[in-house]
């Protein structure tokens, strides 16, 4: 069996002149719960719809549940539960009518699991979908993207307009009814500290490349800020692999990848210094918004390119 | 047992954990043998991924301070209160650092500082002979 729920392999996407997607390299393991991180119109909605052959790449290659998108959208879209950013559903429909309207699209609908997780989610059945709140919209999304028992679950951006008890509880949700049954999660957000403790991994997409992908708890032991002294700095800076810098005068703030490397090598110098932890808002702060220029230092950096 | 997340800061949630229930086995909130949540429990409760937890108790039990029953759960450990003193004191020791140093920050001269200390262990009374923390004579 393939050990990959989700491979794309260099996948571009462009509307018109407006290239989206430049070259999107990313690798979800079954079983994982996954964070697709990115600023509004990084691209994260374009990846996912392209995951599920809603629209075509112009080049790379996408397998999801080893399946290409592309060729067979059908038999992909029955493994799959897809919760969409705005999902829209009939207003004029009841909860109870929506449940048994959606059913027949998928050959491996449960019906006693559709009821079970509206008991669970305390939706009312007989409430017309225009009065119900965000959250129990998102709720009612969820019940019908899990119905038909999905091997994988792609959700764009459910905490999206959700107040924090409500994201918290869907956290709850996602744990209870996902993680523990071993599925693979696939979600995009832009909200950091609500992915932290739920997702094992996170993939950060900035202007269309995916800029990060690690493990949620190395990548907060990889990069962390070293401030030290701009002298000594521009002496080392050749070695380190910087994010983002900042400067006050005589002393420089630096965001660096593979920070156990560059504090040996720190030490290794000699050079005074300290070493600060960044919370996940920093790290990708630093990954997509990251500045370099310390004053009297015009190095060419090999690294990253500037952004924004 | 309970315990407090705090979303978006700099200390990994995995770490909070882990540090939350080091303190309790030594400060005895939580007692030698005494049940912990099941990883799924706590996981549910904290809305922490279950593998963080799994991983959290792994290395606490890797630390000896608590222990994986098969079938049964995980428990505070009952023979390793060495480890535990140990771990416990090292902490300890750190957080007495962070302060000294926020004193000399605020211009108090060593003397000063054994003095509030002095008083501030005056105010204590000395635990009773159950507290984890105890070091074994034996």
């Amino acid at each position: 069996m393939n050990e990959l729920a989700i491979e794309l392999q260099a996948v571009y996407k462009s509307f018109g002149r407006t290239e989206v997607l430049r070259g999107v390299t990313l690798q979800v393991a079954r079983g994982k719960t996954f964070a697709f991180l990115g600023r509004n119109a990084s691209g994260k909605t374009t990846t996912i719809r392209l995951l599920l052959g809603l629209l075509k790449r112009d080049d790379g290659a996408t397998r999801v549940l080893g399946l290409d998108p592309q060729v067979e959208p059908l038999e992909l879209r029955r493994r799959v539960g897809y919760l969409a950013e705005d999902q829209t559903m009939y207003g004029w429909m009841r909860v109870e009518e929506i449940v048994r309207f959606v059913a027949p699209f998928y050959p491996t609908w449960d019906h006693d699991l559709a009821l079970k997780y509206l008991r669970d989610f305390e939706l009312p059945l007989r409430t017309r979908i225009k009065h119900l709140s965000k959250g129990q919209n998102v709720r009612l999304g969820l019940v019908l993207a899990l119905a038909h028992r999905p091997e994988l679950v792609i959700l764009d951006d459910p905490a999206l307009g959700l107040d924090p008890i409500m994201r918290k509880q869907f956290n709850r949700d996602l744990i209870t009814h996902l993680q523990c049954e071993g599925r693979t999660i696939f979600y995009s957000s832009h909200l950091l500290y609500e992915v932290e403790p739920v997702s094992d991994e996170v993939a950060i997409l900035d202007q269309g490349r995916i800029v990060r992908q690690a493990e949620t708890e190395s990548l907060r032991r990889d990069v962390k800020q070293i401030i030290l002294s701009c002298e000594a700095y521009l002496t080392i800076r050749q070695h380190l692999a910087v994010l983002d810098e900042r400067d006050d005068g005589d002393r420089v703030a630096v965001n660096v990848e593979r920070a156990q490397t560059a504090m040996q090598l720190i030490a290794r110098e000699g050079i005074e210094h300290c070493v600060v932890d960044l919370n996940l808002d920093e790290i990708f702060e630093a990954y997509v918004a990251g500045r370099r220029g310390v004053t009297s230092a015009a190095q060419p950096q090999a690294e990253l390119q500037p952004t924004c | 047992m309970f315990l407090r997340i705090e979303k978006g800061s700099a200390v990994p949630i995995s770490r909070q954990i882990a540090d939350q229930i080091a303190t309790l086995c030594a400060s005895g909130g939580l007692r030698p043998g005494e049940r912990l949540p099941s990883v799924r429990e706590l996981a549910r409760e904290l809305a922490v991924n279950q593998n963080t937890v799994l991983r959290v108790y792994e290395r606490l039990c890797g630390d000896r301070l608590l222990e994986m029953r098969h079938g049964q759960g995980t428990f505070v450990s009952g023979r390793a209160s060495k480890t535990r003193f140990a771990a416990h004191r090292a902490r300890l020791i750190d957080e007495l650092r962070q302060i000294t140093r926020q004193a000399v920050g605020l211009g108090l001269s060593p003397d000063e500082l054994h003095e509030l200390l002095a008083e501030a262990a005056d105010g204590v009374t000395p635990r009773e002979p159950a507290a984890a923390i105890e070091e074994p004579k034996r």
